[in-house]
């Protein structure tokens, strides 16, 4: 049995769906193999690049469209529960919504559909209306939302039902800088409040910022799952020596060496192995006024590319 | 029930808060009101005329209503998407597709009211009443409309709105044409008799739902002189009720088992 931090509260087991498209039954593999658990309190990252089945993973832990291999669990339930869903929010790709609703409607629809009482639906509603912004927007019907106040009004109705687990599809998609900001803070929040965020993303610099944990998918198949500082290897890629221009020269270069021009100054780039002090004994020998040196480790995003150019990958 | 309901009032309420049903109701209000025009131009036939004028207009509007919001019933929420957010909260599929027929159900039977009214007033402007065989041949009227809108739902469950709307208006034809049908089979030879006699009774046999005109238990009935009693309008009503169940069943089915991709 998990301990309450460690309780698995969604986990998807080999999971596969197989699509066959057109007249002639074209195969098409959207998710070859994706297995992941999503533990109580932490914000679940699903990367991947487009078209790597992230939303037909998220559908079929949804129960919007059947594996056809597999099997997932959410809240201990298999897949499609219904009491499962009573503490399930979700908030689709590109939401779309009865657009002939204002906000305070919809949310109350939705409310009713988790058998809500009226009056605690209302003062739900009511609360999470402000709590995303909107409003000044009430009484507006959603066909007048912007891009970015439709998919807050997405996100309110994902919690609703008072959910424990929110699971947010592509929730960055579209929006401006302020609304991610927004988005992530959000998700920070419903952490705090002891919620699980699952979330599917390509946006690499939001997931630093708040997974616990990630799950890489790329052509339909799960490459590497777990905590970010796990996955990104420790080891030096580079070290990075600024150089201010016209001050002294450039000692000679180890091989693989790169020079490139800044704003400041010259950008020296050592590759990993570089004896780096006998470099910086060398500038200062040729009078080089060494601004500042930076040692790289793998990123996020080097980690991303470099999955998605393994073998295999699309 | 209590999500049924949330999505059948959710539907009628997208019903009433679209324009286009609004200009049909107007058609079939303008054909109503225009028996009043097309009775003056007959030789003391003017209320009969009305009726008959009036309650063709409920039945063809009712009918192109029923199949026009029927085949976009479901196709709507999986073309604009809304299906997404919808079903994966705490329903069932079952009670999705129930509660979009409920609230369609819902939104006719407000339109044949209207439209009745409508007939009731231009009868009245002749001097003649919105009489008990008239009021029982509305109901037939919306019975109809509830077991075509069963159809255009079953039809839209697995194909495009515009096969649905074809396969629920033929179906419509077909099953007004049933005695008609059975007649033609009467004269073929027993081979061709037997085929239509099987089609007659898979078809919905909506013939039931305008009788005036026909031989019922010997007699004519028409909605101006002898008009069906009450066993047939209970009878009527029981297989309009039964037959929309069953395809309503079988489009929940076929839902059930739907990818939305």
């Amino acid at each position: 049995m998990d301990s309450p931090a460690n309780e698995t509260v969604l986990r998807a087991d080999g999971l596969a769906k197989t699509f066959h498209l057109g007249f002639l039954r074209k195969r098409v593999e959207a998710v070859r193999e994706a297995s992941f658990d999503v533990r109580r309190g932490e914000i679940f990252g699903y990367l991947g690049p487009n078209g790597s089945g992230k939303t037909t993973t998220l559908k079929m832990l949804m129960g919007l469209v059947f594996p056809s291999r597999g099997r997932a669990e959410v809240l201990g339930r298999a897949v499609p529960n219904r009491e499962a869903k009573r503490k399930l929010g979700y908030l689709p790709e590109s939401p779309y919504f009865y657009e002939y609703l204002a906000p305070e409607e919809f949310l109350d629809l939705v409310g009713s559909l988790f058998d809500v009482p009226r009056r605690l639906r209302r003062e739900r509603a009511a609360k999470l209306i402000t709590r995303v912004g909107l409003d000044h927007a009430r009484g507006r019907p959603l066909r007048k939302f912007s891009k970015g106040m439709l998919q807050r009004i997405g996100i309110a109705q994902a919690l609703m039902g008072d959910p424990e687990l929110v699971v947010l599809d592509e929730p960055m998609t579209g929006l401006d800088p302020i609304g991610r900001k927004e988005i992530r803070d959000l998700m920070l929040e419903l952490k705090r409040e002891g919620r699980t965020v699952l979330y599917s993303t390509h946006i690499l610099p939001d997931v630093e910022m708040t997974c616990d944990r990630v799950a890489m998918i790329f052509a339909g198949r799960i490459r590497s799952v777990g905590p970010l500082s796990e996955l990104l290897t420790a080891r030096l890629l580079s070290t990075e020596v600024c150089l201010r221009k016209d001050v002294g020269h450039i000692p000679q270069l180890p091989e693989g060496g790169k020079v490139r021009q800044t704003p400041d100054g010259m950008l020296v780039e050592l590759p990993e192995g570089t004896d780096v002090d006998a470099f910086l004994t060398a500038a200062l020998a040729a009078k080089s006024s060494i601004l500042s040196v930076t040692p790289r480790r793998e990123s996020l995003e080097d980690l991303f590319v470099r999955q998605a150019s393994e073998k295999g990958a699309p | 029930m209590s999500r049924v309901i949330a999505i059948a009032w959710n539907t009628f309420r997208e019903a009433v808060r679209n324009k286009i049903l609004y200009s049909l109701l107007f058609f079939a209000i303008l054909i109503i009101l225009s028996a009043l025009a097309i009775g003056n131009l007959t030789l003391h036939e003017e209320v009969r005329t009305i009726r008959d004028v009036g309650l063709f207009g409920i039945d063809l509007f009712g009918v192109i209503i029923a199949i026009f919001v029927g085949v976009n019933l479901l196709y709507k929420e999986l073309d604009l998407k809304t299906v997404y957010t919808i079903l994966p909260k705490p329903l069932w599929r079952w009670e999705f597709v129930l509660g979009k027929w409920l609230g369609m159900l819902l939104t006719l039977a407000v339109q044949m009211v209207v439209m009745g009214i409508v007939l009731a007033v231009v009868l009245a402007a002749e001097g003649a009443s919105f009489d008990v065989p008239t009021a029982k041949a509305v109901w037939l009227l919306f019975v109809n409309v509830m077991l075509v809108t069963s159809i255009a739902v079953f039809f839209s469950a697995f194909s495009s709105p515009f096969l649905s709307g074809f396969f629920a208006l033929g179906c419509f034809v077909v099953g007004r044409s049933v005695p008609d049908i059975r007649a033609l089979g009467e004269k073929a030879g027993p081979g061709a008799k037997a085929v239509l006699d099987f089609a007659c009774n898979l078809i919905p046999n909506m013939h039931l739902f305008y009788p005036s005109g026909a031989i019922i238990g010997a007699e004519e009935v028409s909605v101006h002189r002898h008009f069906v009693g009450p066993d047939y309008i209970l009878s009527a009503t029981g297989y309009g009720v039964a037959y929309s169940i069953v395809v309503l069943i079988l489009a929940m089915l076929i839902f059930r088992k739907r990818d939305f991709v």
